[in-house]
């Protein structure tokens, strides 16, 4: 019937187990209140979780850890949701350890320059508990207003200014982690920056959720630059503007960040809900940060104000105050939630290639959206090269999810041959785990693996991501062979 | 998926369980409005519940998630979906934060229309929503009475004797902590202007207005809707009270009851026929009214008109920015904060205008609030329906009152009161006032030093 009461599901043994664990206002179970954890920000794959917890403490995490590794029960960390790959898709009924209520800022040591968070701690409040004191956090993921930093060091997020101050795993000095068997560990290196021993806090930083559960993260904070500057440079075609970011490189800027948008980006963001008026005919637009002393400053600007020119820039601007940069900014960094006022689905991909192939690998991505029918908007850290296409699509529509994955995995491709990289900041999760291939051989991800399993040995933690599945590597080599003969 | 429209305006369950759509009744959630969310999750930190339980079922995105899955036919409308729906409090805090301007609180209010068909109320939540949504707010007369019972209770002594002998406490807490801070009931405008076509501007008339008075406004608030005539006569409008005028139905439709808002919503259009410009005082309100095509979605006549409608309706903030107001002479020495009404900032864009009033009176000394256009928790009854989620989210908000502000100042009766509340349990803040109030005693201050020149001047 369908106006029944609340539903008397039948409460398994392992779900009141973990009640006890972790309270009973801790604890989801009914099918209505799992659904809305059937994806996180991939929603191509859905799958129902077995249960959802909230612990409040590391002691709950590892108690919950303890209890599901004891009786087979998969499981798997969860922060905000965020992520773009898959990473927290419970594909095997797993118990989700959702980390939101470990949330606080445990400690801020601005003498040695490092704060202290728990998990679920997000990601843009650090930054703002610590700017009064001229402080700030350097990863900024576009979703840093809501993704958690725990979240970051499962995926080593990156973002907009990674390209002068590096990704997540640059800025995390120690970690406080809960293996697969429950145990708890602390691995720090102190502030000495070469420890000896192998680099553990590399491993488990873009191990996406395999090895263990970050329970507590000391990251690096910075002062804050003396200054910065903004320009917004509009291009009536692509391959100058891809050109003028070569030139700034090469002219040995370093830019704090350097970001590019296609025309079909532009198109979405304009749409959305922080337009900031660009032009609709323009092809590309790009925006360029850069911070340091206030010395110096203005002639970096005048060196990217000739560089811009010197490559047919339609128009070229400095930000005038804080405001307006932050309006460019707000529009850049809705970018990917924006898309959703031109399309009903998109999928977003990740692949890295060198700056030199930009032009190259632009056009060969157009030519993927030719051939699939699907628009490609394009907004992406152009400084280090990492893409982000945007395939549109439309799910009601039958057999385009399937057209927009294989669309996806076309511009991975792309991105490999030209000698790059299928991921650069959002990890593999399940969405890119077959892609893997482009870029490793078997061997290469049986030591990988091998790696896996000195932490993981059951696969409880995480199971189905990251690395591709065995069943399917014989139909990907024939791929790939057919590919490189017909080359 | 699409959604099959015979299954859709069939009043009777399909014999199928697993139909496309789970949704049976006419005026279902828009498929277009979810179709632009693309789960990114950028609402989540915006979200007051998502933000008190972390869990997404109780987040924008999550609740879209789940409308969504009702219509596909993965779950079906029971107490189990009821309650993240009913668990927000449409403050839209999300819409601001939605790259993809998302109208989540549109989806909630269609989603809560099906859950109140599905699962009409009974026992004493359905005599209790039907006394006050049915039998009370729409109807002025009814109100006036209601509000002359309160004045007596007040009065006669009787609240005294209520709050010595401790009756009180049998009442649930959050129900007495309201009673605490109930404000004094003063005479109706309604009452006051009955056989008053036209209030006339003070000096030369540059505009006529029509006002809404509000149903709870001008009972619990008439002082409030006095100071609104008179800052707007004092600048040089004309208001008119039009006579059938009544409740906006916010609150019906808030609460799922889409027929009697979309009743009420036709009675106003009538109304303010005659208006050009509709002044409201209520944040809540006059986002509902804004908002009045939204009910008449599969009407196209009503729908036009609800158009036309809505365009004429102006917060009293906004209106009297746009079209220049007198800066008052005389000063207020206070420190004040302004918290942004959720349906002032979130659903009309008003923020910067009531912040520039409170700029223009001369001896304030204002401090913005962190957080200041987070919710309250009072989002129309919600402090009443889920208590012990209003107080956790008053809380919150009171954290973040400057220690040292002697006024907080806003735009909504609701948030008035719930803020009152907070004041008297946190111990900060001060006084609540709406802005249009600060405006009107800097004004009266400038008539009083005027008429005492002119009598100087006079006597001389």
């Amino acid at each position: 019937m369908l106006l029944r009461k609340k539903q008397k599901q039948d409460v398994d043994s392992d779900i009141l187990a973990l009640t006890k664990i972790v309270g009973t206002k801790s604890i989801l179970h009914y099918k209505e209140d799992l659904l809305s954890y059937d994806c996180d920000g991939f929603t191509i794959h859905k799958a129902m979780p077995k249960a959802v917890i909230f612990p409040k403490n590391t002691e709950e995490v590892s108690a919950a850890v303890k209890y599901c590794s004891d009786r087979n029960i998969p499981f798997l960390a969860r922060g905000a949701g965020t992520g773009l790959s898959g990473g927290a898709i419970p594909l095997n009924n797993e118990v989700i350890i959702s980390l939101v209520k470990m949330k606080h800022l445990l400690e801020v040591d601005y003498e040695n320059r490092q704060a202290t968070v728990q998990p679920g701690f997000v990601n843009l409040k650090l930054t703002n508990s610590i700017s009064h004191k001229g402080y700030y956090y350097a990863p900024d993921p576009s979703s840093q207003y809501v993704c958690t930093i725990g979240g970051n060091v499962a995926e080593n997020a990156g973002g907009a200014h990674c390209l002068k101050y590096g990704v997540t795993t640059n800025h995390i000095l120690g970690l406080e982690v809960v293996l697969p068997d429950g145990e708890i560990i602390e691995i720090s290196n102190n502030g000495v920056l070469d420890m000896p021993g192998y680099d553990l806090l590399g491993i488990l930083t873009g191990s996406e959720g395999t090895l263990g559960i970050v329970t507590k993260i000391i990251v690096r904070i910075l002062k804050n630059p003396e200054a910065k500057k903004t320009v917004l440079a509009y291009f009536d075609n692509v391959e100058d503007g891809s050109q003028a970011v070569s030139d700034i490189i090469s002219a040995g800027i370093i830019p704090a960040a350097l970001e590019m948008m296609d025309q079909t980006a532009i198109e979405g963001v304009e749409k959305g809900a922080f337009p900031v008026g660009h032009p609709d005919d323009i092809e590309a637009l790009l925006l360029i940060e850069v911070d340091g002393i206030a010395e110096g400053i203005e002639e970096q600007i005048d060196q990217i104000l000739s560089v811009c020119r010197n490559r047919n820039v339609r128009e070229v601007k400095v930000a005038r105050d804080e405001e307006e940069r932050g309006r460019w900014w707000a529009n850049r960094k809705t970018g990917f939630g924006a898309m959703g006022a031109i399309s009903p689905d998109y999928l977003v991909q990740d692949g890295v290639i060198p700056r030199s192939k930009l032009p190259e690998v632009l056009n060969k991505i157009r030519s993927i959206s030719d051939e699939y029918e699907l628009r490609i908007a394009n907004i992406f850290h152009a400084g280090d090269g990492n893409l982000h296409p945007l395939i549109l699509f439309d799910s009601r529509i039958e057999g385009e999810t399937d057209k927009a994955l294989k669309a996806g995995t076309a511009c991975l491709k792309a991105c490999a041959d030209a000698g790059g990289s299928i991921t650069g900041e959002h990890g593999v999760g399940i969405e890119k785990k077959e892609e893997m291939r482009f870029i490793f051989s078997d061997e290469e991800i049986e030591a990988q693996t091998a790696i896996r399993d000195v932490f993981n040995p059951n696969n409880l933690l995480n199971q189905g991501k990251l690395f591709p599945t065995p069943s399917r590597c014989m139909d990907i080599k024939k791929v790939i062979k057919e590919t490189a003969v017909t080359k | 998926m699409s959604i099959k429209e015979k299954e859709l305006t069939t009043n009777s369950p399909p014999c199928a369980s697993n139909s496309l759509s789970n949704y049976l009744w006419d005026d279902h959630p828009d498929e277009s409005k979810w179709a632009d969310c693309v789960h990114c999750g950028m609402c989540l930190e915006s979200c007051p519940t998502y933000l008190e339980t972390g869990q997404e079922q109780h987040s924008p995105r999550g609740r879209v998630h789940l409308i969504k899955s009702v219509a596909e036919g993965k779950l079906e409308v029971n107490e189990q979906f009821m309650d993240p729906v009913f668990q927000c409090l449409d403050c839209r805090a999300c819409t601001t934060a939605c790259p993809a301007d998302v109208d989540v609180g549109g989806l909630i209010e269609e989603a809560r229309g099906q859950v109140r068909q599905a699962m009409p109320l009974t026992g004493v939540k359905r005599v209790v929503s039907n006394f006050f949504l049915k039998g009370l707010f729409p109807h002025p007369e009814r109100l006036q009475a209601a509000g002359g019972l309160l004045k007596f209770y007040q009065k006669s002594g009787l609240q005294k004797a209520v709050r010595s002998t401790g009756a009180l406490r049998v009442m649930p807490s959050h129900l007495a902590e309201m009673e605490a801070i109930m404000p004094d009931i003063k005479q109706s405008i309604h009452k006051k202007y009955k056989n008053v076509d036209v209030i006339p501007a003070k000096g030369s008339s540059k505009a006529q207005v029509a006002m809404l008075k509000g149903c709870i406004m001008d009972v619990m608030f008439s002082d409030i809707n006095e100071s609104t005539i008179n800052v707007l006569t004092y600048n040089g409008n004309d208001v008119t009270l039009p006579k059938n005028q009544t409740c906006c139905g916010a609150l019906h439709i808030h609460a799922g009851d889409r027929a009697t808002g979309k009743k009420l919503a036709k009675q106003n259009i009538e109304a303010f026929k005659d208006a050009d410009k509709v002044v409201v005082n209520a944040a809540g309100c006059g986002c509902a009214l804004k908002e009045y095509p939204e009910l008449f979605q599969n009407d196209p006549e009503w729908r036009e008109k609800a158009e036309v409608f809505s365009e004429k309706i102006e917060d009293i903030s906004k209106y009297l920015y746009d079209t220049g107001y007198i800066k008052p002479q005389s000063s207020i020495n206070k420190t004040i904060t302004y918290h942004d009404a959720c349906h002032l900032a979130h659903g009309q864009g008003v923020r910067h205008e009531p912040r520039q009033i409170l700029h223009d009176i001369p001896g304030v000394t204002y401090i913005e609030q962190p957080n200041a256009d987070t919710c309250c928790g009072s989002a129309g009854i919600y402090n009443i329906t889920n208590p012990e989620m209003a107080s956790a989210i008053l809380e919150r908000k009171m954290e973040n009152v400057p220690e040292d502000a002697e006024m907080i100042s806003m735009g909504n009766p609701g948030c008035m009161l719930q803020m009152a509340m907070g004041v008297q349990k946190y111990g900060r803040g001060g006084k609540v006032v709406h802005t249009v109030q600060l405006l009107d005693w800097a004004y009266q201050e400038d008539m009083k030093k005027d008429n005492e020149k002119k009598t100087a001047a006079v006597k001389e």
